[in-house]
């Protein structure tokens, strides 16, 4: 290690120009695809990523499956747009609002364009769902009923608009979802072709919009737009935190060691070392994804921490040697290997990520990790280069003027008098340290694991705003689905035939026993079960073309018989099994977690209520399947008919709850599934039926669940080889558990803190524990390396004390006030999940940096017989 | 291709087309004459099957009787008995077409015991969950819109259709290629406000029965949700001798089974 410096010492300016051609072939690379995609078709482009599903790998189980089930039942992405008027006592339901209302729709009707591929994106026009797209069905006098659009044309008059709502709100499948609960507010439920085409949609939407006038508000929501919107502002975000970070760490430096030209130097290694990462991520063909965002403002003050070490050291001691190269030579001495375990342990804390089963965290772990690893290389060349290019002359005043006891600075006396408390109260420290233990465990076993991606905006952000004014009036803005599935039925078509035949005989039917030998020879033919029964009724038929008129009758029957027989596997018109739906239903609403379900119970139970003239009494299941189908043909006669397809498979074995939530939050649909898991043990299923979820808010559950259980694995998996690293760094299992100590208090109490303030244990916070294992332990590197180091110089601990509180405790001091403090620009994101990091990342390196300089002075103190036993004669 | 074929193969026997400029209005009416009044009365089994945009199919198999009131190519009845599937069979959909006001139509549920009068307000819904309307089964009313005849070519006249409420419906207008000799619609087209194709329907096969030329397969083509519908008919007999009574509510709860069989 040494060697590499004294080469860069050596020949500095080689080293300066060629870490900056590195940088610039870099940014080539990156740029030159972005910029001109069709010239450069072999380099990667940068590629924005901000689907909360890529969370989970593109073949996880649950992803398949919630995208299979969305084939299957048609269903697309949404975008939600909620139109409210909080002037007019009838909200929007007054002619002017509706006309707008229904100008909108025709515009975002028409919204679709062919992208780059040739492919159509845009609004899928015939799933839109909106007063003037919809259905309503209704009694039209005695004896008649009448299908007709429900809103065909703007209203004449606000009394038509008040009739317009009454309709809907008489309908289950509307009310609470078109129209808003208290009858004063419109839903516009928009299905796009991909997600990823929501903010092309909103802006359209928004221009639309912006050419109405009056009093109505527009509310633009739905997962898809959060997730748009999030890509825009994470750009944003890159381009104000990372910048500020840089300068605010420049500040600071430039306080410390009060020479600007000198710092510029941990500059050019931060700069490089991020444009080296993020040219790495990009040009290896990696999205820049929510995470990935984050990896310049971590590496960042983490790229400074070693040149920091190095300068802090050369500050001090450069007035001893007066000469740049004999001093850097001292130094890098003394911190090579400090810097380098620092470095690995940094690079493992994060590399541990790789572990978790989340893909965008395994990069983000992975390529900060190749970071630090950067960030080491260039610090250790980099700085003593640009030193050494520096002339001499202006090193002139630099320096600590006093030597260590000389107590100038408000730093280095703050740092001597905790050494010294250190000494005398060590068993107090410890003391204090155990009733912290015992408070964070508390709050640990209060943490809440939760997110939402909806909440990673700040409460004032329009989306937010939007969330809440249609959650509060509406069922519910965030879709979850609920799949019920009749089990495969077997495939022997032997022993179906078989039963078949036994059960044409039980009939008690002339035609059907003649079938029974007819039946025997087909299964000979048949394939599968349907096409048997199909060649059967194909006899009939043509032995019913001669049949006498008097026998007609009873072949029909038998004919009916059979057809209804090859039905009887479409179990979802079974008056039973829709019953069983319509209890389900009644208590999901109970649990007070869904705002509304939709199902195909509620299209039959509301049919057969308007067939018969709209009376309440009639909102129920007909009593036989061939009422069902009745109802179910009758619902198709409208203008709609493949709406009845989102709810049900066309051979009626699969159907699909569509669940309306106002909380989009992880907890609440945990809790959910929770109930319908014991629902369907109290109240067994009929027929066999299993169930399943799909939808965004659940996929959101799955990848939590993961992120949680691989975190802990990650986590502990770092912790071990950090340990086991420790141990072999000081040659020592004692030296080894106690530099473990400030990072494990500190990561406790933190998770301590998360529990009794109340914050969720989200993604940013599990992201959290590993990453601050590898930062938190570096100070205890650098403390005890240094301790005992300085111990051989002196008789006992006491004296080695003061001296390690000089400059080894002022290095760390420093580290802490610059990383602390050069995360802050995270707070000034509008993302929480940037704010949340901030704010936690600087608290752990603070508290870590502070249980450094007392725990383990402390813990030395105490055990000092223990540890410096052996060391003595080794050393 | 191949239909097409074999309606080419059929054409000598209708080729005696004078070539002079003919009256939009005229062939209109021809086609309209052609599609649903030849003969007096008319029975056919109609198998239907709706194919999704996924490929899925749903089977539909009834039997349809048509009766007119005079020859005049006016008021009509039609009386439609399901078979298939066989959880609705018996069901009955029955259309007094009027031309003074909107069509008389019912709805027999057996199972649930009812006799429904459909309203008549909107004639452009499904029939039965396929990609026809009802009243592509029943006929749109010739002077529901302005007719243009915008192009001619050996075999078809080309016809443009405008609605004259163009609330009332979801197209804005569409074309129809009526055939020269057979003066049958082989294919109509329907369009939006900004000129796509909403639907489009085709004649898939002509056959000559009892001496009129019938189309026995066609097929409706929703572009927007990517579903169509293919019919096919059979055991077509015209000049039936079907009675006016069996086309009144009396007769739907007891099918006239002497006509459906």
């Amino acid at each position: 290690m040494i060697h590499i410096s004294e080469t860069a010492t050596r020949r500095p300016k080689a080293f300066l120009w060629a870490s900056g051609l590195f940088s610039l072939i870099m940014i080539m690379l990156v740029a030159l695809p972005s910029i001109w995609p069709t010239t450069f078709p072999m380099l990667h482009a940068i590629q924005i990523d901000t689907d909360p599903e890529n969370m989970l790998a593109a073949d996880e189980p649950a992803r398949v499956f919630h995208n299979a089930q969305k084939k299957v039942f048609s269903l697309y992405d949404m975008v939600v747009v909620g139109v409210v008027n909080e002037e007019n006592p009838h909200g929007v339901f007054n002619k002017k609002s509706l006309a707008n209302i229904y100008a909108l729709t025709a515009f975002a009707k028409k919204i679709e364009w062919q992208d780059k591929q040739g492919k159509t994106q845009g609004v899928i026009s015939v799933d839109l769902m909106a007063p003037s797209t919809v259905d309503n069905i209704e009694p039209g006098g005695p004896g008649v009923v009448k299908f007709e659009w429900l809103m065909n044309r703007p209203p004449a008059s606000d009394a038509e608009a008040l009739s317009i709502l009454k309709k809907a709100q008489n309908l289950p499948l509307l009310n609470g979802t078109i129209v808003s609960e208290d009858g004063k507010a419109v839903a516009l439920y928009i299905p796009i072709t991909s997600k990823n085409i929501s903010y092309n949609v909103v802006e359209k939407l928004k221009g639309k919009i912006a050419e109405f006038d009056g009093n109505d508000k527009y509310y633009i929501t739905g997962l898809p737009v959060a997730q748009d919107t999030f890509g825009v502002e994470m750009f944003v975000q890159m381009a104000i935190s990372a910048p500020m970070a840089m300068i605010l760490i420049f500040l600071l430096m430039w306080y410390f060691f009060k020479k600007a030209s000198l710092v510029v130097s941990p500059m050019i290694v931060a700069m490089v070392s991020v444009i080296s990462t993020m040219g790495l991520l990009i040009i290896s063909g990696n999205t820049v994804h929510i995470m990935s965002s984050m990896i310049p403002i971590f590496i960042m003050p983490i790229a400074v921490l070693d040149a920091i070490h190095i300068l802090s050291d050369f500050y001090d001691k450069y007035p001893l040697y007066k000469d740049r190269r004999k001093t850097i030579q001292h130094v890098m001495k003394e911190l090579s290997a400090p810097m380098l375990y620092t470095t690995l342990t940094t690079a493992v804390g994060f590399a541990s990520l790789a572990l978790t089963p989340i893909p965008p965290v395994q990069t983000f772990g992975l390529f900060v990790s190749i970071g630090v690893l950067l960030a080491w290389f260039f610090t250790i060349t980099l700085v003593p280069a640009y030193i050494l290019l520096m002339p001499e002359e202006s090193f002139a005043n630099f320096g600590m003027v006093k030597d260590d006891k000389g107590q100038t600075t408000l730093l280095t006396r703050i740092l001597h008098g905790l050494g010294r408390v250190t000494y005398s109260g060590a068993k107090l420290i410890m003391l204090a340290v155990f009733i912290l233990i015992g408070v964070s465990w508390v709050g640990v076993n209060k943490i809440v694991i939760n997110d939402n991606p909806v909440k990673w905006f700040a409460p004032d952000h329009e989306i937010r705003i939007a969330d809440r004014a249609l959650n509060e009036r509406f069922a519910g803005t965030y879709m979850a689905y609920l799949m019920l599935e009749a089990p495969a039925e077997s495939d022997d078509l032997g022993a179906y035939a078989k039963e078949m035949a036994d059960d044409m005989r039980a009939q008690n039917s002339a035609p059907l026993t003649a079938m029974v030998q007819e039946l025997a020879i087909l299964a000979q033919q048949a394939t599968d079960k349907k096409e048997l029964v199909n060649l059967l009724i194909k006899k009939m038929e043509q032995r019913m073309e001669t049949v006498p008129d008097e026998e007609w009758d009873s072949w029909d029957n038998a004919l009916t018989w059979a057809g209804e027989y090859m039905n009887r596997g479409e179990i979802f018109k079974d008056p039973e099994v829709l019953n069983y739906m319509s209890r389900l239903q009644a208590y999901l609403q109970d649990t007070g977690l869904v705002g509304k379900s939709n199902s195909l119970s509620d299209v039959v139970r509301t049919v057969h209520r308007e067939l018969f003239m709209g009376k309440p009494e009639a909102y129920r299941i007909p009593d036989s399947r061939a009422a069902v189908a009745e109802t179910l043909i009758t619902y198709q006669n409208s203008h709609r008919p493949q709406d009845l397809w989102h709810f049900v498979t066309p051979d009626y074995r699969k159907t699909n709850m569509w669940l309306q939530l106002k909380s989009g939050d992880n907890r609440d649909m945990s809790a959910l599934i929770e109930k319908v898991d014991q629902f369907f043990n109290e109240n067994p299923a009929p027929d066999g039926i299993s169930y399943d979820w799909f939808g965004l808010t659940y996929i959101n559950v799955i990848w939590q669940d993961k992120m949680v259980s691989g975190m802990a694995e990650a986590f502990i998996g770092s912790f071990i080889i950090v340990l086991i690293m420790m141990v072999f760094l000081f040659r020592s299992l004692w030296w080894g558990i106690l530099a473990m100590v400030p990072l494990t208090f500190t990561i406790g109490m933190i998770y301590g803190i998360i529990g009794l303030i109340g914050k969720d244990y989200d993604m940013p916070v599990a992201v959290l524990s590993s990453l601050s294992l590898g930062l938190a332990v570096d100070y205890a590197i650098h403390f005890l390396v240094r301790s005992r180091e300085m111990r051989k110089k002196f008789t006992n601990w006491k004296d080695t004390s003061e001296a390690v509180f000089g400059e080894p405790a002022r290095a760390i001091a420093r580290n802490i006030i610059v990383v602390g403090i050069g995360f802050m620009p995270l707070l000034a994101a509008p993302l929480v999940p940037y704010k949340t990091v901030g704010v936690f990342i600087s608290s752990i390196l603070v508290l870590a940096g502070i249980a450094t300089l007392t725990i383990l002075p402390a813990l030395i103190r105490l055990f000092e017989g223990l540890l410096f036993k052996k060391n003595i004669e080794r050393m | 291709m191949k239909h097409m074929l074999k309606l080419f193969l059929l054409l000598p026997l209708f080729w005696a087309v004078p070539a002079h400029a003919i009256d939009v209005m005229d062939v209109v009416k021809k086609a309209n004459h052609m599609s649903y009044y030849q003969a007096g009365d008319g029975r056919a089994k109609v198998n239907m099957r709706i194919i999704d945009a996924q490929g899925r199919t749903r089977v539909r198999e009834f039997i349809i009787l048509r009766r007119d009131d005079d020859d005049t190519d006016t008021r009509q009845r039609f009386y439609v008995y399901f078979n298939k599937p066989a959880d609705v069979k018996k069901m009955v959909f029955m259309v007094i077409k009027n031309m003074d006001r909107g069509d008389d139509r019912w709805l027999y549920l057996p199972a649930l015991d009812l006799v429904k009068r459909i309203a008549a307000s909107d004639e452009r819904t499904s029939f039965v969950g396929s990609n026809f309307y009802y009243e592509d089964v029943s006929g749109r009313g010739i002077n529901e819109d302005t007719h243009t005849l915008v192009k001619e070519d050996d075999n078809y006249y080309i016809i443009k259709s405008i609605p004259k409420d163009p609330q009332a419906v979801e197209f804005a207008s569409y074309k129809s290629w009526i055939h020269k000799s057979t003066f049958l619609p082989i294919k109509t087209e329907y369009y939006d406000a900004a000129g796509e194709k909403l639907r489009s329907y085709s004649a898939l096969k002509v056959d000559m029965v009892d001496g009129y030329p019938t189309v026995t397969a066609s097929s409706m083509e929703d572009h927007r949700t990517g579903s169509k519908t293919l019919m096919n008919y059979s055991a077509v007999k015209y000049d039936v001798g079907l009675p006016e009574n069996i086309f009144t509510e009396r007769y739907l709860r007891k099918a006239p089974r002497k006509y459906l069989r």
